[in-house]
């Protein structure tokens, strides 16, 4: 009989145990690392990492100079807790002083049965840090991209605004959303126990590229001192609203564009459309006695009037297909370049007749009336010029006199431009260049020729006529001192929409010019709309253009060209700088 | 040599797992550091929005009239000097012809240069 070694009979259970727990361990890897490989390796990534997408700022929009006009910041947003707090009347009243909201309001907010209140989104980063820095109960803070707009309602209708989701909607925000916009990217990230971001995936991580830059032709300085002289004679004249241009008639640059009333875009819930809408490009109005520039032009070009051609007044009264012409200024005879010195609308009146539908109508049209100007601004309206066939004799007589045509304040400013520019019309633009993340410039505007819709020497004649018009005609307060300036000056009845028919109450007072006329670095249009004091455009319209003028033309460095003796107290002595460095 | 073998396999493991945990640390390095550049990025953007508000014309004017007391200048005085490079040989090398933006009133006790 065979003895049997209980020791020997434990070590063999133990090792088959132990065998058995291998083999279970074994087969359990095996399930686990081969079998069910694929859907645990899905679960694990799911666990660890996070994708998520990231947005590149947006670009930032400057003015010539390279001051910042908008940009994107990260901004606090305030949260509260009101499930967590007991008494929230203290941290009411705390809060509304740090963020200048009635605490009572605040107080309401937090006394909600919930566990999450927007206290104020997208706050100053100063009240932000106030905030940090003194931590209150239950009221917590949390990051959020904001578009900020540091120059408040300057140039407001020409950079426009984008949304809350940060899509542009006006301006050139909205023109240009598609290079300012940031790009999107995925990422997927890696994250510890603890939900933290370890590393990306594949070490590659770049980060989206923020949007591209855009640098505007308008330039801060000019466009305060536009502003400010607009809405000071909008106010004095108790006027509707107002816009000034200010255009290099060479390259058709846009260095300011002002219009009142004005809005804030940093503030979108006060915004109505009215108020944001760029009338200088997408409004139509009627020009009034400003278009009788460019029916001189056509009249010059073809050789029908010389600016001595002698045309008789009527005394003041004509009648043209029965309807009676007036003259503010009653005359006899006169000659063609004194019909734009008093702005006589008989003699443009017997000039359009002479020219004929025809002539007017292909010099107005290549003058860029009734077709959009390509501004690079959203909404630009053509404008309206009927079609030459249907204009009779008292079309071409209103047409004359600037009425039953309708222009955008663009559309006159660039032709007053091409004037000033020898005869050479140029697409007006507001965007200079736009760069991209990195600095590399990927479009950079150049001056741009349309046409010629009038020779050199056209353009020549004219400007003297218009050189006449300020200082010895209507609109002797657009002169400035020490500088030669061309212009004409416009008063324009506009149609009451009750009556339909033509306001004896309602109307728009104007003044377009350029300067210096031997060397023209300006051209400037100012549009008073319904002044309530004055309506004639050489009392509400020519002195703003003076006071804009003065203020542009040293802060260019342009110099007069006619030299004058200087008056010193004695022992005085001129400090001189050199001129022409303040320009661009 | 089956030791020398095991020895060699445990090192290579060793290296590995330290690598990674090496990975890991730089990971976070990498984030505290992305955290920083945000910030700073944060504060530069804010002190950008800083200047422009500072320096736009309207503060400008605001702080020069209201707190210096300062007004803005009248017709003729401010002159503008256009210096002629080309100027003829007889004149003193470097003399400006001086010429005038904008004229101003004759007052008494000054005298003409």
């Amino acid at each position: 009989m065979t003895v049997v070694d209980p020791l020997r009979v434990r070590r063999i259970v133990a090792a088959l145990l132990l065998l058995a727990g291998f083999v279970i361990v074994l087969f359990r890897l095996f399930n686990l690392q081969v079998l069910q490989a694929g859907e645990l390796t899905l679960k694990a990534e799911r666990q660890h990492e996070k994708a998520i997408t990231l947005q590149g700022g947006r670009g930032t929009i400057y003015d010539r100079r390279g001051k910042v006009l908008a940009i994107n910041l990260e901004v606090p947003s305030v949260f509260g807790v009101p499930t967590s707090l007991e008494d929230p009347t203290p941290v009411a009243r705390e809060l509304g002083r740090v963020l200048h909201v009635r605490p009572d309001e605040i107080e309401k907010k937090l006394k909600q049965e919930r566990s999450f209140v927007w206290i104020a989104r997208k706050v100053d980063p100063e009240q932000g840090r106030r905030l940090q820095r003194r931590p209150l109960e239950g009221i917590g803070l949390v990051l959020e991209g904001r578009r900020y707009y540091p120059k408040g309602t300057l140039l407001s209708h020409v950079i426009g605004f984008a949304g809350m989701d940060g899509d542009g909607l006006e301006g050139i925000e909205h023109r240009y959303d598609s290079y300012l916009r940031g790009e999107k990217q995925m990422v997927v990230l890696q994250r510890d126990a603890l939900g933290r971001s370890v590393f990306p995936k594949g070490f590659t991580e770049q980060g989206p590229s923020s949007g591209h830059s855009v640098t505007l032709t308008i330039d801060e300085t000019i466009q305060y001192i536009a502003e400010k002289e607009l809405e000071e004679a909008v106010a004095a004249s108790r006027a509707k609203g107002g816009t000034i241009i200010v255009m290099e008639p060479r390259t058709g640059a846009v260095l300011a564009m002002a219009l009142v009333p004005t809005f804030d875009p940093n503030s979108l819930g006060s915004l109505y459309a009215d108020r944001w809408r760029n009338r200088a490009v997408t409004d139509v109005y009627e020009p009034g006695s400003t278009l009788k520039v460019l029916v001189a032009a056509a009249a010059l070009e073809d050789k029908v009037m010389e600016p001595q051609t002698i045309l008789f007044g009527e005394r003041g009264s004509m009648t043209v297909a029965n309807t009676v012409v007036h003259d503010h200024d009653p005359s006899g005879w006169m000659t063609f370049a004194q019909v734009l010195e008093r702005s006589s609308n008989i003699g443009a009146v017997k000039t359009a007749l002479a020219l004929g539908p025809d002539r007017l109508s292909r010099v107005l049209r290549a003058f860029g009336f009734g077709e959009r100007s390509e501004i690079d601004l959203p909404g630009e309206a053509a404008g309206l010029v009927r079609d030459s066939r249907s204009w009779g004799r008292r079309s071409l007589a209103s047409i004359a006199m600037g009425q039953e045509i309708g222009v955008t304040a663009v559309q006159l400013a660039t032709a007053l431009s091409a004037v000033a520019n020898g005869g050479w019309l140029m697409k007006p633009h507001v965007v200079a260049e736009i760069r991209d993340g990195k600095g590399k410039a990927v479009y950079q505007a150049s001056p741009q020729v349309r046409r010629q819709p009038i020779s050199e020497g056209t353009a020549q004649k004219l400007t003297r006529i218009l050189e006449g018009a300020v200082s010895r005609g209507t609109g002797k307060s657009a002169a400035v001192s020490g500088y030669r300036v061309a212009g004409k000056t416009g008063t324009a009845q506009k149609v009451d929409p009750r009556t339909g028919t033509y306001s004896t109450t309602l109307f728009i007072g104007s003044f377009v010019g350029f300067v210096p006329a031997e060397d023209p670095r300006l051209c400037i249009l100012v549009v008073i709309d319904e002044p309530q004091t004055e309506a004639w455009g050489g009392v509400v319209a020519a002195p703003v253009f003076r006071r804009v003028a003065e203020q542009v033309l040293p802060y260019l460095g342009v110099t007069s060209q006619a030299p004058v003796r200087v008056a010193l107290a004695e022992g005085e002595s001129i400090g001189v700088r050199r001129a022409g460095r303040a320009g661009p | 040599m089956k030791i020398l073998a095991a020895m060699a396999v445990m090192s290579l493991l060793l290296l590995y797992v330290g690598e990674r945990v090496d990975v890991v640390r730089v990971g976070y390095h990498v984030e505290r550091l992305k955290l920083k550049k945000v910030a700073f990025q944060r504060e530069h953007d804010e002190l950008r929005v800083t200047v422009s508000k500072l320096t736009s014309p309207e503060r400008i004017e605001r702080a020069a009239t209201d707190r210096l007391g300062m007004v803005p200048a009248r017709q003729g005085q401010v002159i503008l000097v256009r210096l002629e490079p080309d100027a003829p040989s007889d004149r003193k090398p470097g003399r400006p012809e001086v010429r005038l933006a904008s004229h101003g009133p004759r007052e008494p006790g000054l005298r003409t240069p």
